[in-house]
């Protein structure tokens, strides 16, 4: 199983929107602990008569899900899939206060109406009238993952020949509040340090959206190829996680030799980064980092495969996410392997076409 | 992708039972599950009906033998057990084995009551970590020891349907021997209240497919469906309570929350489901429709019906004025009332429908039919944002 990327978009902290960014004058450490979006103009991709009711999560979910179609020049698909964890959370917050405040009476359903999970891949349905297969993946970290593999499936299975895949989550005020408070969040004079070199506890949060344009075949636009996917529930230590990529690997007719480069999901949470800073050592490989960037949220890993896709079709590693100063060529296989608080792993390999 | 879809196991708990013997028992007393208000804590209490579980979260706890899950979880849990014990599974790993979860609100019947103090009085620092849709999931995995392949679908009242659906797939594409999948949702303040903001409540016992329907009722509970393949059920010897034949899935593209007026959504979701089925939409003996009660999703349903069987509708009826709308969890409810449809060979009437519907040339039924031979029954649900989905079970 595998699946070509056509055209792609994120929309994350640093100026992923613009075709030309790529990392030049970007730092290696975080200016915050919050890593905020940095919009495109908006009113671009979400009709004028409803930006004012649209919650950010909406605004950056469609409009990224809609770059991606236009940067594929085309707006048929056949398939509309997404992940995220934690959904509209802005209008589930908005909705649950007006409860509270108003003794449940004389609510606007606005909020409501809009806070179901599968808002965003409803509302691409709607604007580039696709009334095919439609999906939302709502599971913590893997949210991103698991919708991937949905795709993957559904090329094999012929039942889609072009698929938009993306992932989004969204910070807004009152969960950066929740997180905070829960105690997950570095704090601002431990910043200091490039996530690889962490030795204190908490990560920066971050937000973003990422969207792919899959085809089972390669055409001329073609990026890259997602080679294959894997979820891993837990691991037993480093060995384990190794044990897998291996297999994960072999599964898809490589070894580690043909690994250029690995994409770490490393956060900065230094206890909880232990056993993939010891699995970085084991597998012998060049390591690259990019939760810096984008900061820790739940579908990351749709960035990371954004990140991953870039390099391989520029050939080129950006200075701020590689601290290692012999750079990998001729990069024909990346790994990228992703958890959060020491679960929910992930491997995706991305290959050049 | 040769091997049928085996059904060897169902579990579920709502308004009407907590076990598959009670649900059936009540359908087939033609008796409803929803009532006044009980347990939820809500400032509607008295206002409106709705299909809660008839136990409260302590109960429910005791009753699951646990002792801390919120009652998300634990309503999931317990139908989970059933579910597995029905289709005599005691060793988890003997077999690659998934959990397919799906939920609309996931903790918020938790959440909910926490929130405000959360912000005002600075307390309940970490009840965000059981909050979001994955957990409940992974805490029933982790329960039972489920982690070959463990996720959460959230497409709205369509959701348990996708869940099975998928569940399918991987078993057909062999990455799975078998599957524990469907829904659960809690009642909530949340989505009570949200609801009503549309102004489709009704204030009294829903009336699917009447005339004079006002709204849906809502209901809480879980159903799931132990999915196995052609091997793993030849190898073990199982027995097959149904089978799983056609699904589909589509998006109506219309609105976020109403359905067409033709109702484009759901017609594709039907055809699809006939394409995978591979046989005639004549082959199909009784519809559970999606049936919610409101005025635009009966009408918009009954159109897609009457023109996907161009005229020759099938027997049907909607099950939801005897659970109430159990939104992602209404897809698996609606699986196992299917699947028992087919087992008892009944036909579960719509109840509180007086009057025939004006925009509709079809009627449901409306009493209690026995012996009718159900080889092949189809389950439809939609929801918010378009999605619409359907399942075909059969016999043989």
């Amino acid at each position: 199983m595998g699946a070509y990327i056509n055209s792609l978009s994120c929309i994350s902290h640093h100026n992923t929107i613009s075709e030309d960014f790529f990392f030049e004058e970007t730092p290696a450490l975080p200016s915050s602990n919050f890593l905020f979006v940095t919009a495109p103009v908006y009113k671009d991709y979400i009709p004028a008569n409803t930006i004012r009711r649209t919650s950010h999560i909406l605004k950056m979910g469609i409009s990224a899900g809609l770059m991606c179609l236009r940067n594929a020049g085309e707006e048929k698909i056949d398939a509309i899939i997404t992940g995220t964890a934690m959904g509209c959370y802005e209008d589930t917050d908005k909705f649950l206060r007006s409860i509270d405040d108003n003794d449940e009476r004389m609510l606007a359903p606005t909020s409501f109406i809009q806070s179901t999970h599968n808002t965003v891949a409803g509302q691409i349905a709607l604007l580039t009238k696709c009334h095919g297969y439609n999906f939302t993946y709502v599971h913590q970290n893997l949210s991103f993952e698991y919708a991937l593999l949905d795709a993957l499936l559904l090329l094999k299975e012929g039942e889609a020949q072009t698929i938009l895949v993306g992932g989004v989550d969204e910070l807004i005020p009152p969960l950066c509040e929740l997180f905070e408070r829960a105690g997950h969040i570095k704090k601002t004079e431990d910043l200091r340090h490039p996530i690889w070199d962490s030795k204190t506890n908490g990560y920066v949060a971050g937000e973003g959206a990422t969207f792919f344009n899959l085809s089972a075949k390669a055409n001329e636009k073609s990026i890259a190829k997602i080679s294959g996917i894997k979820t891993i529930q837990k691991i037993t230590d480093a060995k384990d996680l190794l044990e897998n990529s291996n297999s994960f690997l072999k599964k898809i007719g490589l070894t580690k030799q043909d690994v250029s480069l690995v994409l770490s999901g490393i956060n900065g949470d230094s206890e909880k980064d232990n056993r993939l800073k010891e699995f970085n050592t084991q597998i012998g490989l060049p390591i690259a980092y990019f939760k810096h960037l984008c900061g820790e949220y739940f579908t990351a890993s749709g960035f990371a495969l954004w990140l991953a896709s870039k390099i391989i079709q520029k050939q080129s590693v950006p200075t701020c996410v590689f601290p290692n100063s012999i750079v990998p060529q001729n990069i024909k296989h990346l790994l990228i392997v992703n958890q959060f608080n020491d679960q929910y792993y992930s491997l995706i390999c991305v290959s050049q076409c | 992708m040769s091997t049928r879809v085996h059904i060897t196991g169902m579990g579920i708990i709502s308004a009407i039972g907590d076990s598959v013997e009670e649900t059936f028992l009540s359908l087939s007393e033609c008796r409803t599950g929803i009532a006044k208000i009980n347990h939820l804590q809500t400032l509607h209490k008295n206002e409106f009906v709705c299909g809660e579980v008839k136990h409260s979260n302590e109960e429910l706890n005791k009753m699951a033998g646990t002792a801390l899950f919120n009652r998300t979880t634990v309503l999931g849990l317990m139908a989970v057990q059933e579910a597995l014990k029905n289709a005599e599974i005691t060793n988890i790993k003997e077999a690659r084995t998934g959990f397919i979860s799906s939920t609309t609100v996931a903790g918020m019947c938790h959440s909910e009551l926490v929130y405000k103090d959360f912000f005002e009085k600075k307390s309940n620092e970490n009840f965000i970590d059981s909050h979001f849709s994955g957990i409940s999931t992974n805490e029933i995995a982790a329960h039972l020891g489920i982690d070959a392949y463990v996720t959460t679908i959230s497409t709205a009242c369509s959701s348990a349907a996708n869940a099975v659906m998928l569940g399918a797939r991987l078993i057909k594409n062999n990455i799975l021997d078998r599957v524990v999948v469907g829904g659960v949702d809690a009642l909530s303040k949340f989505t009570l209240n949200g609801f009503n903001t549309l102004m489709i409540l009704d204030t009294e016992w829903c009336k699917p497919f009447d005339e004079n329907r006002k709204g849906l009722n809502l209901g809480e509970g879980a159903a799931f469906l132990v999915l196995e393949s052609e091997d793993q059920v030849k190898k073990y010897d199982k027995k097959t309570l149904a089978f799983l034949s056609g699904y589909g899935n589509a998006n109506d593209a219309y609105h976020q929350t109403a359905s067409s007026p033709e109702g484009h959504g759901a017609f594709l979701a039907m055809q699809k489901a006939l394409q995978v089925a591979g046989f005639d939409a004549r082959k199909i003996d009784y519809i559970n429709a999606h049936g919610t009660g409101t005025p635009n999703n009966d009408s918009s349903e009954g159109i897609a019906m009457q023109t996907i069987f161009e005229n020759k509708v099938p027997k049907f009826s909607s099950t939801k004025a005897y659970t109430g709308h159990t939104l992602a969890a209404a897809a698996g409810i609606e699986a196992v009332i299917s699947i028992l449809s087919i087992q008892h060979n009944m036909i579960f009437p719509c109840l509180n429908r007086l009057e025939q519907m004006k925009d509709l040339q079809i009627t449901p039924v409306t009493t209690l039919e026995k012996n009718v031979d159900l080889k092949h029954v189809m389950s439809n649900s939609f929801g918010f944002g378009g999605n619409c989905s359907t399942l075909i079970f059969s016999k043989n």
